[in-house]
């Protein structure tokens, strides 16, 4: 199952090139998907797709991460399809709406984008241990430091916060079960008893977690962590292919700059 | 060596004594059971053993450093290990090697350093080959081996655990104590809370704690024989040693000073031997 922030351990080139590589490619590739023409956006997406296969995960896979976001891309659709302007297709008499072939392109790049980021950000999380990417934010933030700003204390808070996303799944599970086992049926309540239910659940859960991040900095305590400056377990080291990546990419995104001027 | 002098502990300012003049004494490479009913201070006793809580008067000395002493903090930490009850809300890390690094890195050891002690730590409880697994996908008794590990990377010379066998089926206890028997035969000072008379009689001493302070202290043989001072306190003895009183008080002649079950053996083989003849 995928969810938020998850890896899958795996031995492929994007599993093994250094974590600062792809970060900082994932990001200028998604400036790159926002800035340039549509036809453009549409070479990024089907070479995003090929990346993802070359490195061995399904589409399905893929298509189970965005699923959640369903709902989120066919309302950016039809919104870009029916409030623009152009030659109607069909005219909807309400509130002056109308589906427009200009409608349609425009719904369909935006989507498109959309993807694109959402699949560069996907491929990013699945070949990445946590671990390798905090030591790439705080890589990246380094320069930070000379402003006063804690790089290495937002380094373990974002840890921690990957830690912390099972652990209130799981006592989610627990207190609804809890709810359930004394004869709470959510499922044939009216609509002001959900909004009860879902105020206790949250409060709830909210006591347990607070409890257990309490007897977490105790124990994190006892392991003698101080703020402050910390080594790391992860080693960045680029290696050849991490240069070639790094090559290819520059390479590739300097074709783009020069061709972008040329598609109408 | 570990010293505690007169300690008394409150939580809260105006709240009533956790701990009540503890005085107590414990050698490098002692194999220590710490039991008493709910509430007797037990957890609050471990946890002064590496500064997480700080004496409200008396000292507690770890190898030469007064965990009071603020420069000293760091170094009792690091002598002192402390395995928590619930290994869940002790486990920082998203993978097994990442919780096991984490002690290393605060240390501030070099990577080649911190990766050396992780492999070493999960060799010595004996899951090298979870290294990568994600703490989600592990069964209880493989997170409480991790817990470990990620205190013996900080190579402590002590470890408290606050009952190691707690919610663990018979097979997973068995795996952590011969873990934990193992470190002591390695020269690790374990000082361990249980709730388990059997589990407390297979060590070298027995702390027994009531109210804040300490009501027995000795060998398991001489605790189990002072059996009225026991039940005063709603504590039980190991099923072996009742079983062999329960004998004696039918009128067998069996010795009662007995904790394990080769000596009880033992006893029951002589008795049949008495029948015989």
């Amino acid at each position: 199952m995928y969810h938020t922030g998850s890896f899958i351990r795996g031995q492929s080139l994007l599993y093994n090139l250094d974590p600062r590589v792809k970060l900082a490619a994932t990001i200028c590739l998604s400036i790159f998907i926002l800035w340039v023409k549509p036809l453009m956006a549409v070479v990024i997406g089907i070479a995003l797709l090929f990346a993802a296969l070359a490195s061995g995960i399904h589409l399905r896979t893929i298509g189970q991460a965005l699923k959640p976001l369903l709902f989120f891309i066919v309302l950016i659709f039809l919104v870009h399809a029916l409030f623009n302007e152009g030659d109607a297709l069909i005219s909807i008499p309400f509130f002056g709406l109308s589906l427009s072939y200009a409608g349609l392109q425009k719904g369909f790049f935006v989507v498109w984008r959309f993807l694109c980021l959402m699949i560069a950000a996907i491929l990013l999380t699945l070949t990445t241990a946590p671990s390798q990417m905090i030591v790439a934010i705080k890589y990246f933030l380094k320069p930070l430091k000379l402003l006063r700003v804690p790089v290495d204390d937002v380094a373990v808070m974002i840890m921690l916060a990957l830690r912390l996303m099972p652990i209130l799944l799981t006592e989610k599970e627990k207190v609804e079960t809890a709810q359930k086992a004394r004869g709470y049926n959510l499922r044939q309540s009216g609509f002001v008893i959900r909004i009860k239910a879902f105020l206790s659940l949250t409060l709830t859960i909210f006591t347990g977690v607070f409890r257990r991040a309490d007897e977490l900095a105790m124990a994190m305590e006892a392991r003698n962590y101080q703020r402050g400056e910390r080594t790391s377990l992860v080693e960045l080291k680029l290696n050849s292919s991490d240069y070639l990546v790094l090559l290819f990419l520059g390479v590739f995104l300097f074709i783009f700059v020069a061709l972008n001027s040329h598609f109408g | 060596m570990i010293i505690l002098e007169d300690v008394y502990y409150k939580y809260e300012p105006e709240g009533i004594d956790a701990l009540r003049g503890v005085s107590l004494q414990m050698r490098e490479g002692e194999h220590l059971a710490l039991i008493g009913p709910n509430g007797c201070g037990k957890t609050t006793l471990i946890r002064h053993l590496n500064a997480l809580l700080l004496p409200t008067s008396g000292k507690v000395k770890v190898g030469g450093c007064y965990t009071n002493d603020p420069t000293h903090q760091a170094e009792v930490r690091t002598l002192v290990g402390m395995v928590f009850q619930n290994p869940d809300n002790q486990i920082v890390g998203m993978t097994v090697e990442e919780d096991v690094a984490f002690g290393p890195e605060n240390l501030r050891l070099p990577t080649a350093e911190i990766k050396k002690r992780v492999a070493e730590a999960l060799t010595r409880v004996g899951i090298p080959e979870l290294a990568c697994r994600n703490i989600e996908n592990l069964s209880g008794g493989e997170k409480r081996l991790v817990a470990i590990a990620g205190v013996l990377a900080m190579q402590p010379r002590y470890i408290a655990l606050d009952e190691p066998a707690a919610f663990l089926d018979p097979a997973a206890t068995k795996r952590v104590l011969d873990i934990i028997d193992k470190l002591h035969s390695e020269g690790v000072g374990i000082i361990h809370i249980t709730h388990n008379m059997a589990e407390a009689a297979l060590t070298q001493r027995i702390v027994v704690m009531n109210e804040g302070r300490i009501y027995l202290d000795g060998a398991p043989r001489e605790i189990f024989r002072k059996v009225e001072m026991l039940k005063q306190i709603g504590m039980q003895l190991p099923q072996i040693t009742e079983l062999l009183m329960k004998l004696q008080e039918s009128g067998l002649p069996v010795r009662t000073d007995i904790v394990n079950m080769e000596d009880a053996l033992e006893q029951i083989r002589f008795l049949a031997g008495k029948i015989k003849d």
